[in-house]
């Protein structure tokens, strides 16, 4: 294969592992405090890409016409708007739900994230159409031999990068971080500590949340383009990836989104040239099929964190 | 003396059942006070209440004067009441530090929780040698130090003790109860939750005998190693 081609690749793959990798912690991270799969996590993120467009198109009629300004602050908006978001579905949807059966809060869950999806459809304005997504990262090239690498790529990796690890450091450098593990291990000797459960609870569903919402917006950034079910497929596909981690392990989370990444760019490179009736969509297919045959291999994940008794 | 914690009528339980009915008694500041009873006699349950996780139906929980009964658990544990638990709940994958950390989690100078796990690792120098190790790696003993440690790291007014003879070797025991007396001599007032009478009535100053989920008796602890009651609750 030409070696440009392999870059290019290679960069789409990196590109999506840390998406699906910034996704994928969100639902760890919940697992890990309460013990629930909480579905909307991928509409969440779809609210934070048009939270982030809105709020472009509101500095555009403001008259802010500085990408780096307009990127910050939609940046900000989006982040914080899903943080707040979160943490409202865990108080007021999650934690009420607490004693009832598991599958009530994945059933609750899976309704809230129809409903973000619908209302993202029906309330902005001509929602059900692909939204054109504002370039806002310097679109210069770097050609190294063949392969080019776009400036705005390598700064989206890089931002997504440092976002999982600074998550990571909250997670295991911070008293925050301290308190959210020590809940994941044991809510009850947690709260005998002094923690206060509903407060850390809140935070990590903030923080997850947040993190969708980032995500959410650098894959408007990457694609040019979002559209109200975005989140349906990357919900699943960081769904896939934190099982495939581990449920409840951070560091299998991220493990799952490249691997997840790898697969699909491995699909698409490879299906086309091994059955060249077989198109690269069907990246997909081939994606969820190895993972599929990997759960039956190893049905606790890379790393076992605690099983998954509750789904 | 002034009794730091008093409990004044409380009826606790779970679903429809009491496990605790009209349960009165109190802790005198700087004491240990004990309560005796067998298996399923409502000692956990009193723990529990007293921590706010299974807060009373009926009845007041005062701690220096103040009512905490129905206080979310981090606000009684910010009033100064620690609990080493039963079955001594490390956190497994945590190191011995963070779970050490973790027991002073209201302190929020770094000084004195560096101070006061200081004075941990001199009374159990074998968590500083382990102090990066993960808690579920260790052996019960071991496990049983950092549970202790942790319960002290708060330096609270008031330790809840669950059972901590609960699987442990003889000398193990006899260590921990060294301990304890040790804790309430540096200041901290003790409610110890016990099955092993000899051990605990040699080291507690007064204690209450409840069966079925009531005081059935009460006493300094000389009085107590005579009582009827006492033979009756636990051999009868």
């Amino acid at each position: 294969m030409d070696v440009g081609l392999f870059g290019q690749y290679v960069a789409n793959g990196l590109m999506l592992g840390v998406i699906y990798a910034m996704v994928a912690v969100g639902f760890t991270l919940f697992f890990g405090v309460l013990d629930v799969i909480k579905f909307s996590h991928g509409d969440v993120l779809t609210a934070g890409a048009f939270a982030g467009l809105a709020t472009y198109g509101g500095l555009q009629a403001l008259g802010f016409a500085s990408p780096a300004v307009q990127l910050l602050i939609m940046l900000l908006v989006a982040v914080a708007a899903m943080a707040f978001l979160g943490a409202l579905i865990a108080k007021y949807l999650v934690l009420p739900l607490r004693t009832a059966p598991p599958l009530n809060t994945l059933l609750l869950t899976l309704m809230l994230g129809a409903a973000l999806r619908e209302c993202v459809r029906l309330f902005y304005p001509q929602g059900a159409n692909p939204k054109p997504f504002p370039r806002l990262l310097p679109q210069d090239a770097v050609a190294l031999g063949s392969f080019m690498l776009r400036l705005d790529n390598a700064l989206l990796l890089l931002g997504g990068l440092a976002a999982i690890a600074a998550v990571h450091f909250v997670i295991t450098r911070t008293k925050l971080g301290l308190a959210i593990r020590a809940v994941a291990q044991d809510a009850e000797t947690a709260r005998i500590m002094g923690i206060d459960f509903e407060r850390v609870v809140l935070l990590t569903f903030a923080l997850g949340s947040g993190l969708a919402a980032l995500a959410g917006i650098m894959n408007g950034l990457y694609y040019s383009e979002i559209n109200f079910s975005i989140g349906l497929l990357l919900g699943v596909i960081g769904f896939s990836a934190a099982v495939v981690g581990g449920l409840g392990n951070i560091y299998g989370a991220i493990l799952g989104g490249f691997l997840f990444a790898g697969l699909q760019t491995a699909g698409a490179v490879l299906l086309p040239a091994l059955l060249p009736q077989l198109p690269s969509a069907y990246k997909d297919v081939f994606a969820f099929a190895a993972v599929i045959a990997f759960m039956a291999w190893r049905p606790t994940g890379l790393i076992a964190e605690k099983t998954a008794e509750r789904v | 003396m002034a009794a730091l914690l008093g409990i004044e009528g409380i009826s606790v339980g779970y679903d429809r059942a009491d496990v605790l009915r009209d349960v009165s008694l109190a802790v005198e500041a700087g004491s240990i006070t004990c309560i005796l009873g067998s298996n399923g006699s409502g000692k956990s349950t009193l723990i529990r209440a007293i921590l706010g996780l299974t807060p009373p139906r009926r009845g007041r929980i005062v701690l220096d004067g103040a009512d905490i009964a129905g206080l979310p658990t981090h606000a009684i544990v910010a009033r100064g009441v620690a609990c080493i638990p039963e079955g001594r709940r490390v956190f497994p994958k945590l190191t011995v530090a963070e779970n050490l950390r973790l027991g002073a989690y209201r302190e929020t100078r770094e000084a004195r929780i560096r101070s006061r796990m200081d004075k941990v690792f001199a009374i159990f120098p074998r968590l500083a040698e382990r102090a990066g190790q993960l808690a579920g790696t260790m052996s019960g003993g071991e496990q049983a130090m950092i549970s202790i440690g942790r319960g002290l790291m708060p330096e609270p007014r008031l330790l809840l003790v669950d059972e901590p003879s609960l699987g442990l070797s003889p000398l193990l025991v006899k260590e921990n109860f060294a301990v304890i007396r040790r804790a309430n001599e540096m200041g901290i007032t003790l409610l110890l939750v016990e099955q092993n009478v000899r051990q605990t009535l040699a080291i507690a100053h007064s204690g209450y005998v409840l069966s079925q989920g009531r005081v059935v008796a009460s006493g300094s602890a000389p009085e107590l190693a005579q009582s009827a009651e006492v033979h009756q609750a636990y051999f009868g």
